[in-house]
């Protein structure tokens, strides 16, 4: 005995085919109601239909319309206005599926992470020029390594003989034109605004990490956590790789390198970032990225499942443990082998 | 003389498809509206979007096909199910094929897609289509949508690119496609485990699987070209 349903109606046929008992449902105007039972149908479940027949026929078993081993017969199929209820549900379904992506943080960050790369690859070029535009004009200028207010400065200067002023350097015998001192203000503001935007950007991605992935932030610092979480397209996905993949991601050619060829192994990913790993003697990094990278595969899947998040207490005992192995290789291993 | 040479010969394929020399044209649902920025022009009265076939898998198996290339449309005004829709190009194609101006021929088009981004597109479209019913869900849960096909359909198409796409246009032609029932598979040889063998091997491999469950494999479509390293296989379900 079998007992069909869809999201609107059910009967019990038996082995043959014939319907002894039905149940429909005719309230499909309300489609918050289709909504609900196309869901509930999705996950699994019996509708309220079905689970009425169950009751009367308990040992029926229970399929969804269109399951391979349904027999054929009459079932009671919906008629044309119920299906164009339904397919009016369906399209609300998918636009609210499509709305709730918006709340998907990891969607989130990977535009957040890939906006501020893009951002700081152009912020970079561009801080550059400014320094040799303004070099070119200003040769005894020496903007030394903190160059972070020099864009604003350029920008607020009203011209070249103020900003020598200000610079506190001599005036060359060859000056810009009028458009051209313009041109090179303007550039200059343009810096310091991407300067600011940037650090605006980055505010953001840390904002949104420390509530997305508490433990894998205390553990790695926010930004790296965002990158290793964009890079593994998604906080689940990232949850469920090996910690020897979380060691080696963003070294994906090297990795590859060393499967084709047999070249050593990379011995650290974006993970190299972390300061633990690379202001660590050369001959230790592997070995720390190794621990780093097994604890920050756990702190993701408590991220991920959100389990209780990681404070101060491990992150003590994880400093511990580089600490004994920087300990412990005090000097470069000798070459002979 | 010279000027009837010029004139480029164009064949109808079916009430709302017209090839016209390497281009293909479909009866504009509506009116005046370009889907993804194609062209639209009028022919003697009516007007027709431009189908671009290196966008639309089913619009290169068209171009391509060595028989009537109407065959691999379905009948208008029929219910029919698209798995792996993207981003609407050959879904607005097919939907102004089956279903026609405000849905007058009666035709539903069951659209499914798994990202997102790509039911943005279709969400907006259905407003603007009746007849078009995109479906935010994953190709393999049938119990998912299957709701939303009441009875099987006779024409379905897969386009999914993703590993065991052979297995999935086998399970859902099982569930939803009538005997006799047209199934196009496109696949592509990168989305699938390398064998080494090349991938003449990797698709003959598939005609093997697909006529072993109970299809008959009508024509291999290779889609060179328009789309590399992809075909287009169109099936008939045999039990």
């Amino acid at each position: 005995m079998w007992l069909w349903y869809d999201w609107r109606a059910a009967a019990v046929a038996d082995a043959n085919g014939s319907i002894l008992d039905d149940e429909q449902w005719d309230g499909f105007h309300d489609q918050r109601t289709i909504v609900s039972r196309l869901e509930c149908i999705a996950e699994g479940e019996l509708t309220p239909e079905a689970l009425v027949l169950l009751e009367r026929f308990p040992e029926a078993k229970p399929r969804v319309h269109g399951e391979l081993d349904l027999p054929d017969a009459d079932w009671p199929l919906p008629d044309e206005d119920a299906q164009q209820a339904a397919d009016e549900a369906a399209i609300a379904m998918a636009t609210r599926g499509v709305a709730q992506a918006a709340g998907d943080p990891d969607r989130r960050l990977e535009h957040l992470m890939r906006a501020s790369d893009e951002l700081r690859s152009t912020y970079i070029t561009m801080e550059a020029r400014m320094v040799e535009w303004v070099g070119l004009f200003l040769p005894e200028a020496r903007f030394g390594q903190d160059r972070s207010s020099l864009g604003k400065t350029i920008g607020e200067a009203e011209s070249l003989e103020h900003l020598s002023e200000i610079l506190e350097v001599s005036l060359p015998p060859v000056g810009p034109g009028k458009p051209e001192w313009k041109a090179l203000k303007e550039w200059g503001q343009s810096v310091s605004v991407f300067r600011g935007q940037l650090d605006r950007l980055e505010n953001g991605i840390r904002h949104l990490t420390l509530q997305h992935l508490p433990s894998l932030s205390a553990l790695l610092g926010p930004l790296l956590a965002a990158r290793l979480c964009v890079e593994a397209h998604g906080r689940m996905r990232l949850a469920r790789l090996p910690a020897g993949t979380v060691q080696v991601l963003g070294a994906e050619k090297a990795f590859f390198h060393h499967l084709k060829t047999g070249a050593p192994p990379p011995k650290h990913g974006h993970i190299f970032m972390h300061p633990w790993i690379s202001r660590s003697p050369r001959w230790v990094r592997g070995k720390i990225s190794r621990t780093v990278a097994a604890k920050a595969s756990i702190a993701a899947k408590i991220d991920a499942f959100e389990g209780e998040p990681w404070g101060e207490e491990e992150m003590r005992e994880l400093e511990e443990r580089v600490e004994a192995i920087r300990q412990a290789h005090p000097s470069p291993p000798s070459r002979r082998n | 003389m010279a000027k009837n040479n010029n004139r480029r010969r164009s064949t109808m394929l079916s009430w709302a498809v017209m090839k016209d020399g390497r281009a293909l044209w479909t009866t504009n649902a509506v009116p005046r509206k370009a889907v993804y920025g194609e062209s639209l022009r009028n022919f003697s009265g009516t007007e027709f979007r431009r189908w671009d076939p290196s966008r639309s898998k089913l619009g290169a198996g068209i171009m391509r096909t060595r028989r009537d290339p109407s065959w691999l449309l379905p009948k208008e005004g029929t219910t029919v199910l698209y798995l792996g829709a993207g981003h609407g190009t050959s879904i607005s194609h097919l939907h102004d094929h089956l279903c026609g101006q405000g849905n007058e021929l009666r035709g539903r088009l069951v659209a499914v897609d798994l990202a997102p981004r790509c039911l943005r597109e279709l969400t907006h479209m259905a407003k603007s289509r009746p007849g078009l019913v995109p479906v935010l869900g994953d190709a393999r849960k049938h119990a998912a949508w299957g709701v939303l096909l009441p009875r099987k359909v006779d024409w379905l198409f897969q386009d999914v690119a993703q590993a065991g796409q052979v297995d999935i246009f086998i399970g859902a032609c099982k569930r939803f496609l009538n005997r006799d029932g047209t199934g196009l598979l496109s696949l592509k040889a990168a989305s699938e485990r390398w064998t080494g063998e090349g991938e003449a091997a990797l698709f003959d491999k598939v005609e093997h699987q697909l006529t072993h469950s109970g299809f008959e494999v009508e024509e291999r479509i290779s889609l060179t070209g328009y789309e590399d390293n992809h075909v287009l296989f169109a099936v008939r379900k045999m039990e």
